[in-house]
Parts: C-alpha cells; structure tokens; sequence
C-alpha cells in the first residue's frame, strides 16, 4: 500500500483559517482528555530482529515533570526511524537521550535501560565523548563553526585523533563532503568561512561534520526546519543515500518529510509513544486512533 | 458602514493626539540629547582653551660669550672649578649687550631673571659636556622664566596677573620686538618629569608611570578575570554557594574605588611589606578594582555565544574542555577583550585609590621599572591643578587633554577590535 | 478505529480542509442517488413500457457524466493542496475510483433505457420482466446500501452488500437459464429476449459495481484492500 509516495509534495501544508482556531483547540483539549494512552503499551511494531538500540522502559525527568513515561523501542540497524507527533510530546528529548545530550541539563535524569549494540548507554563508566564519536547529531538550525568550511568537517577527525597526516585529513574531508553531497559546490572554496553558504548547504555541511568521524548512527533533530523546499528535498536525497551505510533516527514536525524519508514512524503523544509501524502503513491506515487524528490534521 | 465610518473618526482623532506624544517624547529626547552635548562642548572648549598655551613655550635665543674671566672658570672639567663658578654671567652679559643701557648690578640682575631658574646649568653642563667651547661665543636658547612666559602668552588675560616689574616689560616688548623671545611647540612637556618650575614641568614621567601600571594591571586582572567567568559560566554548579559569589562580584563593582586604595595600603603595603608609590602596588590595586568589570562583560560574552556553537561541538563529542577553548573563548574574546579595555581605561582615570597607596609624591625622574617610585596621569594632573605656580594652570589643563587622549584611544581601541574580531554566526 | 463518539470524519484543525472533505462526500452521494434513479427509472420505463421516461432516463446520462469530472477535479485539488493522509487519503482515492464505478452504473441505466425504448417500440411485453424486476430490486437496494454504507462508513453493512452480490449473480444465472429456455421454445422471441438478456446483464454488472463500491467502502474504513480476496479474509477484516 504505497500510493502515499506517488502523491505530489508540492508545499507544506498551510496554516489555516484563524476563526477555527477556538473551537479547533476546545476540539483538541476534549479529544485529549478522552483518550487516555495506557502507559508503555506501543502499538504497531516497535521491536526488531537486529536491532542497533535497545530502548526498554525509558523514563525521562525534567526534575518532577516525567517528561518521557515509560518507552520500549528498537531501532534496527541501517534503518531511517522518524519520530513524529506535536510540540512538545517528549520526540526531540527522546532523541537527545540517545546520545546522552540530555547531560547537560542538570535537572535533567534519565531512567531505563538504553542499549547501542548491548552496551548500555548510561552506564556511570561509559564515556560520552566516545558515545557521541559513534553517534552524530544534526541539529534543527543549520550550525556550522565560524571557521572555515575546511576546519568544519576537520573538527571532529582532529579531536579524536583520527588523522595523523595532512593527506589523511584532506582524505576524510573530501570523502565526507562527498558523502554530504557538497563536494562540488565547494571544492574551490574550502578555505571560505562556513557562515557564508545558503541555510541549505551549512545543513549539509553540518551532515559532513557529523560523518566526518564515521558514526554509526545519525541523529537528526528537525533537520530540515529552517530551510527552502529545494534545500529540503537535498537533504531528504541525501538522507535517503546516507541510510545505506548508517541508522538514522530523526525528528520531524513534517509528516510528509516522515512520509518521504523514513522506513518506520514512531508517534509521540504527550510522552507516550503511541505507535509505531512502517511509514507506509502509519499513513495510510495508521492503527491507533491518535495517531490517525494527528497525521490527518486534526490536532497537532 | 455608519459605524465603520465613526470608528474611523475616532481612530483620527486620537491619532492626532498620539501623533501629539509621540512628537513631544522626541523633543524631550532631542532636549536631552542637547544638554549632554552642549555640556561636552563647555567642559572640552573649557579645557582646551586654558590647555592650549600648556603645549607653547617661550624661549630666549642669546649669542653667548662663554668668557673665562667674567665665569672665573679656566677648566670646566675641574669639579671644584665648576661649583665656584659664575655661569650667570654670559648670560647677563648677552642680554646687557641687547639692551644698552642696563648698567647697575641690581638692574642686571633683574634683567637676568628673564631667563629661567635653569639657563646658568645649562650652560655649565654644556661646557661640562665640551670643555672645548670656553672663549667662544654660542648661540643659545634658554627657556624663558615662567614670569615671562605668563606675560607673553597671557599679557591679555585678566586670569593671569602679571608678576613683572614695569620696567621688565618693557625689556620683554623689546626683546619679543628683536625676535630674541620667542614662542615655539613645547616638546619640554613630553620629554621631561615633573618639576617645580613650570617651564621644565614635563608628563612623559607620569605617562611611563601609567604605562607601566597598566601592564600590572592589565597581566593581573585580565588572565584572572577571564578565567573566573569562564569557571562560572562553564563549570561552576548552579548552588547558593556560586549565586552567593555572583551577587558578590556584582557588589564589588560598586564598591567606592578608594576603598581598594585602603585595601591596596593595608594588604599589598602594610603587610607584604611593598615599597610605597610604585607602579606594581598601583597595579595591583587598579587590578583588584577592575577585575569585577571584567568578570561580568566576560560572562556576558560567553552568555551571548549562541548555544548551537556548543551543541554542535558536544554533538560531535568534543570534551568540555575542548568546548570552552575552540569554540566559546575564541568566540568570546572579543566582547572579553572589549570589556577589559574598558575597564583598563576606567583604572587609568582613577586617582583615589593611588593617592593612598603613595603614588602622589613629587617625582622628577622618569620611572624606569615596576619598582621605581612613580606617579601616574590623573594624580599628576592633581597636583598641578593644587600647585600655586600660575605656570601650572595651563599644564594641568594640558595634562587633562592628554589624559583624554589616551581614554579616547583606549576606547577606539576596544571598538576596532570588537569590529575587527567580531564573527558573524 | 473510527473514532466511534466523534462524526466519522471528525474535525480538522483546518476548517476549510474539513468543508471540502465533506464537500467531496456531499457531491459523491448526491451523485449516488442520481444514479439510483437512473435505475430505478430504466426499469420503470422498462416494465412499463414507457418510452418517454426511458429518454428520459437516457439524458440524465449527461449529468452524471459531468458530475464524474467535477468529482475527480474536487479529489485532485484536495490532494495537491492538502496532501491528505490515513483516512482522509483513503477517502479521497477511494473516491477517485467508486466515481469511475458509478458512472459505469450510470452507463448501464442508458443502456437498460435503449433496451426500454426499443422493446416498447416493439410492442408486446415479452417474457422476463419478472426477473427484471426482481434482479432490479434486490440490485438497486444493493447499491443504496453501498452508498450508505459509505454515508455512515459502515463496514459491516459493506461486508452485507458483497455478500448480496452472490446472491445477485446466482439470480442472473437462474433468470438467464428461464430467458434461454424461452428463447428455445419460440425462435420468433430471439430477438427481444436478446434485450432482456441485455438488461439482466447490465443490472448483474450494476451489481458487481455496487459491490465494488462495498469493497471501497471497507478499504476506506479499516485501511485493507479487500479487492480480490476470499470473502473470509474480507469478513475477518471487517470482524477486526
């Protein structure tokens, strides 16, 4: 059942009509009060073969706010995983506490068991910068280092000691721009600072950086919110290509872009997630009923 | 539509008063603005105008005879010799030759004193120099006395009274007259310590004494002050212990600067035992007295460094460290270094605190090391403006313009760096 | 699940969206009943032997023609401006397609209208027509329950109408079997009994399409094609 993908995508869609917005939100509050999602029951197929994380009953805490109740998921290996649902449903904090980005915050706490590869993520003598060389993070607003393209994409090589030469390092950065699909707009320009490309090139040159140290994973939060139609549907290419040889989680607020690029879409909702399935089925006949009023536009 | 139409009227009516206020509230602005200006203008045409002559001096030009006989000198290498010697005497002989008609002594004297207190050892330490030059006639220029150089420059100006007999006036008409006494750029002021004639009073002592402070200051309060707003920022925890600390910097900011004048004297001289008025007590306390300006502007820079800088470089696993020195200093360091020149300009104004800790003593020599008594620009300035000397007035005036100078381009300075360093993100 | 205390296509946050979901719904039933009485009116026409109303009957054609085109144009632009998902996808491609379904019914009813007219032209009432009006009945109500199935997205009553079209083929076996003894008894009657076959066979496919709209139906409600499955795995899908 894939006539999804052959609809046309032509824009966002639109925001719309202002004097709906009252009774839409009364709609939206009742609707929420009504449905009560039952705590860490996941339709659809959140568990897999051969999975790269194991997620099991993960709990995130914003000091006494639960933030995160109750989650199990696999994320298989070489898969593209969307996480969706609306603002504030717990997917971009889900996301963070993969690469434990999360630490930061210091009321901040995590629960569960996470696993990369058996391994647990947040065992106390787990090193985060070696977690996060194998996990590389996109973020949502395009945020290349005020240096230049060249020392971008070498940043995290030279870090981490991954090149010893010169040639080495112009290697990695060659192949990871290559790989970001950038090569050829700024082969001539390595040296030009990074804050002068489009808000769609520093997108993927933001990719480059992140595969320059040869993750395993990719995690995307809203890669593509502050950029162009054009510069998305790159990005969207390009996720497409990376997915070959890495597991890529992203968080979308676009449904179509989850549509488009993901292989399984998990729902969030208010911290629980809802379902998850392939992409193809959560939209066309999603099978919980949140799922299905959130993908269709009825709340959100 | 009847409704539309009165809502409209209403609109326009009370745009017409907002309109009103909204003028009113830019004239009170303007007003403002104005009166900020004007007052800028008074004080800079204030200074300026007394300052002004400070940066002129007048000078004699005399063919002097150095005649063995009228010195009682036969060798000017002989110590003794020397201190016995009359150096005067050329100089009483070259003006008397100008001016036929001096013939007592007392006249002569008199007319003598329209050199200044310093010409007779100029003249010695010349010969001392050139033993070869007695017998010979040279022409010399000898600063002006002070006297003199108020009647010259100021014979107009009711300010000034004039301290010169009648008939001395008329010798300094003649001698302007014959183009003998002249007034040319003072280089005196810039290359000469402090004095206690004004025509020899010079600043270059209390720039080097400023200069040198400075550096202390700045090698003291700047490494430090950036380094606590780093801890703060980056690794301190946020607990009533830190808050405690924060509140606590922002209070020594407003601390009376002569307070860490008293600390500088109990602390760094009482009980270290530091020599009084050198530069590195001066520093140090200058540098106690900045440190909290700089601590807050640098917090306030490595605040403004966007948050995405840090997430992507701990997105790509970059350590704290790593973090705080690749990304956030050298995106911070402009708005740091802003922030410390500011506070270094606001320490080379301040005298308060240095008037306790010594730096206030007459000073002749130049200082030559961290260690030498010294003294600084704004204290020099006060003690001239408290000197009784009429001499002294224009100089303190002249100070405060070069003390300006160097504020000003202390602040361009910060400017140009903040646009220069600046990146954009 | 439809949401069972909402209406079944509940609110969008877009009020507009909504409208024209329902706007597309609205026409495809409207068009629905003008095709029912399309039928109805053929077999009327039919069974009375009136050739006035078969004319009729035959230019409602027309409308229904242009009715299919405004459908599909209302469905495409929903599509390009909403890019519509889940349901509201279901619901606009299962549109698309039961309008292509009615307008072969529309089809049909012109045809059972030709036959009308020329069998009132040719006078007596042949054998038959009690088969038609049999076989006519039990489709029509076929296709009203289709289409309110639809109405309500009631797949139960869908999985009832794919059943009815058993039923409905087994009676066109039977009623052709009659047609063709009778033919056999009478050579002269080749001819007209020729046309009754025709309009047994135009009501038998009038069926089969209001079957098809069934299946739509249940596609539309529980998201699974039930097309060209045993009816079992139709009736667990609906069971579900």
């Amino acid at each position: 059942m894939s006539i999804n993908q052959n609809i046309p995508n032509v824009a966002e869609k639109p925001n719309e009509a202002p004097m709906t917005k009252q009774a839409a939100a009364l709609a939206v509050e009742a609707k929420r009060e009504d449905i009560i999602v039952e705590e860490g029951k996941t339709v659809g197929l959140p568990y897999s073969d051969n999975p790269k994380f194991k997620l099991r009953n993960v709990e995130v805490f914003y000091g006494e706010d639960r933030a995160i109740k109750d989650i199990s998921l696999d994320i298989a290996r070489n898969e593209v995983i969307s996480f969706i649902g609306p603002s504030g449903c717990g997917k971009s904090t889900f996301l963070r506490c993969l690469n434990r980005m999360n630490d930061s915050i210091d009321i901040c706490r995590v629960k569960g068991q996470l696993m990369l590869d058996d391994v647990d993520i947040y065992h106390s003598k787990r090193d985060v910068v070696e977690l996060r060389a194998r996990i590389g993070m996109v973020f949502q607003k395009p945020n290349p280092f005020p240096k230049s393209i060249y020392d971008n994409v070498a940043y995290g090589p030279r870090i981490h000691g991954l090149a010893n030469r010169k040639s080495d390092l112009d290697e990695i950065v060659e192949n990871s721009l290559r790989k970001a699909g950038l090569w050829n707009e700024v082969k001539d320009r390595l040296d030009a600072t990074a804050t002068g490309m489009s808000g769609g090139q520093q997108q993927r040159l933001c990719i480059a950086r992140a595969i320059a140290v040869s993750p395993e994973v990719i995690l995307m939060d809203e890669p593509c919110s502050a950029l162009d139609p054009i510069a998305t549907a790159k990005v969207e290419e390009l996720i497409a290509e990376m997915s070959e040889s890495y597991t890529i989680v992203i968080v979308t607020h676009s449904m179509q872009q989850a549509a488009r690029v993901s292989h399984r879409t998990a729902y969030f909702h208010l911290g629980h997630l809802v379902e998850v399935n392939e992409t193809d089925k959560v939209f066309t006949s999603p099978e919980h009923e949140l799922t299905e009023s959130y993908i269709t536009g009825r709340f959100g | 539509m009847t409704d539309q139409r009165s809502q409209a009227e209403i609109v326009r009516q009370s745009l017409k008063r907002r309109y009103r206020k909204e003028r009113r509230f830019r004239l009170y602005g303007m007003t403002a603005i104005v009166i900020a200006l004007a007052s800028l203008f008074i004080l800079f045409a204030d200074i300026i105008g007394k300052g002004y002559t400070g940066f002129i001096k007048t000078t004699i030009t005399l063919e002097v005879t150095l005649d063995s006989e009228a010195m009682y000198l036969d060798d000017p290498t002989d110590a003794d010799q020397r201190s016995m010697a009359d150096f005067n005497a050329p100089i009483i002989n070259a003006l008397s030759d100008l001016i036929p008609g001096v013939e007592n002594r007392a006249a002569q004297r008199e007319l003598s004193r329209l050199v200044g207190s310093y010409g007779a050892s100029q003249i010695r330490d010349m010969l001392r120099a050139n033993p070869e030059l007695l017998n010979t006639t040279q022409t010399m220029t000898f600063l002006a006395h002070d006297r003199v150089s108020v009647y010259v420059k100021h014979a107009d100006n009711p300010n000034y009274s004039i301290r010169l007999s009648e008939q001395q006036q008329a010798w300094v008409d003649e001698l302007v007259e014959k183009g003998v006494i002249e007034t040319s750029f003072n280089d005196v002021l810039f290359s000469s310590g402090d004095s206690r004639e004004p025509s020899n009073a010079g600043i270059l002592g209390a720039v080097v004494g400023s200069l040198l402070t400075m550096v202390v200051t700045l090698v003291i309060a700047f490494p430090v002050g950036v380094a606590a707003a780093i801890y703060l920022e980056e690794f301190a925890p946020q607990n009533r212990f830190t808050d405690f600390i924060e509140v606590n910097i922002n209070n020594l900011a407003a601390v009376p600067s002569i307070i860490f004048g008293l600390l500088g004297l109990a602390v760094f001289i009482g009980l270290f035992g530091m020599p009084r008025s050198v530069p590195v007590v001066g520093g140090l306390v200058l540098a106690l007295m900045t440190l909290p300006t700089i601590i807050i502007s640098s917090r306030a820079a490595i605040k403004s460094v966007p948050p995405s800088i840090r997430e992507a470089a701990e997105g790509i696993g970059a350590s704290k460290m790593q973090v705080v020195l690749h990304h956030v200093l050298p995106l911070a360091m402009p708005g740091m270094l802003t922030g410390s020149i500011i506070g270094m300009a606001q320490a080379l104004g301040e005298t308060a605190p240095l008037l306790l800790i010594g730096m206030v003593a007459f000073i002749v020599e130049i200082p030559d090391g961290f260690f030498s008594s010294a003294t600084v620009l704004p204290v020099q300035v006060y003690l001239w403006a408290t000197s009784a000397e009429q001499g002294f007035i224009e100089l303190a005036s002249a100070g405060i313009m070069i003390l300006l100078t160097f504020l000003i381009s202390m602040n361009a300075l910060a400017i140009w760096l903040r646009k220069r360093l600046e990146r954009r993100w | 699940m439809p949401n069972k205390k909402d209406d079944v296509y509940g609110d969008h946050i877009s009020a507009k969206f909504n409208d024209e979901l329902t706007e597309l719904k609205t026409q495809f039933l409207n068009m629905g009943g003008l095709v029912e009485s399309q039928v109805e009116q053929a077999l009327q026409a039919l069974v009375d032997s009136d050739g006035q109303l078969a004319e009729q009957t035959r230019l409602k054609d027309k409308v229904v023609d242009e009715m299919e085109t405004n459908l599909d144009e209302e469905a495409i632009l929903v599509i390009a401006r909403r890019q519509p998902t889940a349901r509201d996808l279901r619901l606009v491609i299962s549109v698309i397609k039961m309008v292509a379904d009615l307008e072969r019914v529309g089809d049909e009813a012109k045809k059972i209208a030709k036959m009308a007219i020329k069998l009132t032209e040719e006078g007596q009432a042949p054998r038959g027509y009690v088969e038609v009006r049999h076989i006519g009945t039990h489709v029509l109500s076929m296709l009203h329950d289709a289409l309110d199935a639809f109405a309500r997205l009631d797949a139960d009553q869908a999985l009832r109408v794919m059943k009815e079209d058993k039923r409905v083929d087994e009676e066109y076996q039977a009623a052709a079997r009659a047609l063709l003894t009778f033919m056999m008894e009478d050579t002269r009657n080749i001819s007209r009994c020729m046309m009754v076959m025709w309009v047994l066979r135009a009501l038998e496919r009038v069926g089969d399409h209001a079957c098809n709209i069934a299946e739509h139906v249940i596609f539309m409600a529980k998201g699974e094609d039930v097309r060209h499955t045993p009816m079992e795995e139709a009736e667990r899908v609906v069971g579900r």
